[in-house]
């Protein structure tokens, strides 16, 4: 058993394809989209139907020379709790979606 | 319990895979590396614990006893962690300047370090999940965000953003409780 992170990262691109996609880097509706990102994954990982709660995380970057950089650290039980990560970008700007999930013991 | 650790690195500058090497003492870990020339806009290395022999009996599924329990005793205490966030954000990058393996290190460096001493609280039941982020302040725009599907009752998160004259962190705790 144990957290299924391929079907998550189809799932979390699907949505960002749908959100960003053919989109540029725009300062007014970036709110609006990343927020849109979020709830869309967390409603499509919920459909799944799977006894886990999530935390989904969404970085979105305007393409530039300037860097930077993202660490995360777990403190869970390795056997049932899982995460995946989404990288996404187009011309004008790089997104990054984080997926985690933590089982529910029933 | 086991600990799992996953590293992001993106240095924005062009498009082909830069190879990274890091390392973290103190732990068994599986690396892996990508390489390739340099000029690469992403690189990843991820760490994962490596569950030891004897540890064959806990990948079993464990029937628990009820304890009848419908939520936590002691909450997850916000105020603190912010603290830490805080004397931890302040102590390791006051002084330093935006480089980019420097900040490749800072960040799991620093990931470990909320950690372990959000772990030495002593929260029981809390499960615990630490991000952070640095980047290079300058005159791009950024937005983070994130959505969680929880227990309001019992779980919770702690935030915190740095900045100084040539970077920006930030670092994000979520306490996920063991139902």
């Amino acid at each position: 058993v144990g957290f299924n992170a391929d079907e998550a990262h189809n799932i979390v691109k699907e949505c960002v394809d749908g959100v960003l996609g053919g989109e540029d880097y725009n300062q007014n509706n970036i709110n609006q989209w990343t927020a849109s990102i979020v709830e869309q994954s967390l409603t499509h990982l919920v459909k799944l139907g799977k006894a886990y709660k999530y935390i989904v995380t969404c970085a979105v970057v305007q393409k530039s020379a300037y860097g930077f950089h993202t660490a995360s650290s777990c403190f869970w039980d390795t056997t049932s709790d899982g995460t995946c990560t989404i990288r996404w970008e187009n011309r004008t700007m790089n997104c990054i979606v984080n997926v985690f999930a933590i089982a529910i013991v029933l | 319990m086991m600990m799992s650790d996953i590293a992001k690195d993106r240095a924005a500058r062009s498009w082909k895979k830069r190879g990274s090497v890091s390392s973290l003492s103190s732990h068994e870990f599986q690396r892996r590396e990508i390489h390739a020339r340099t000029k690469d806009s992403m690189s990843t290395v991820s760490y994962l614990d490596e569950p030891s022999q004897r540890d064959d009996v806990s990948r079993l599924t464990v029937q628990m006893e009820n304890t009848y329990q419908l939520g936590p005793f002691k909450h997850f205490p916000v105020v603190t962690v912010n603290h830490i966030l805080k004397d931890v954000l302040t102590n390791y990058l006051q002084e330093e300047e935006y480089e980019p393996e420097l900040c490749r290190q800072m960040t799991k460096m620093m990931s470990e370090v909320i950690k372990a001493q959000v772990k030495d609280l002593m929260i029981p039941r809390y499960k615990l999940i630490v991000i952070v982020h640095i980047g290079q302040l300058n005159s791009q725009s950024i937005l983070i965000g994130s959505r969680c599907l929880w227990d309001p009752k019992s779980d919770t998160f702690s935030s915190y953003v740095f900045r100084n004259c040539s970077l920006f962190a930030l670092a994000n705790v979520y306490a996920v409780y063991l139902e």
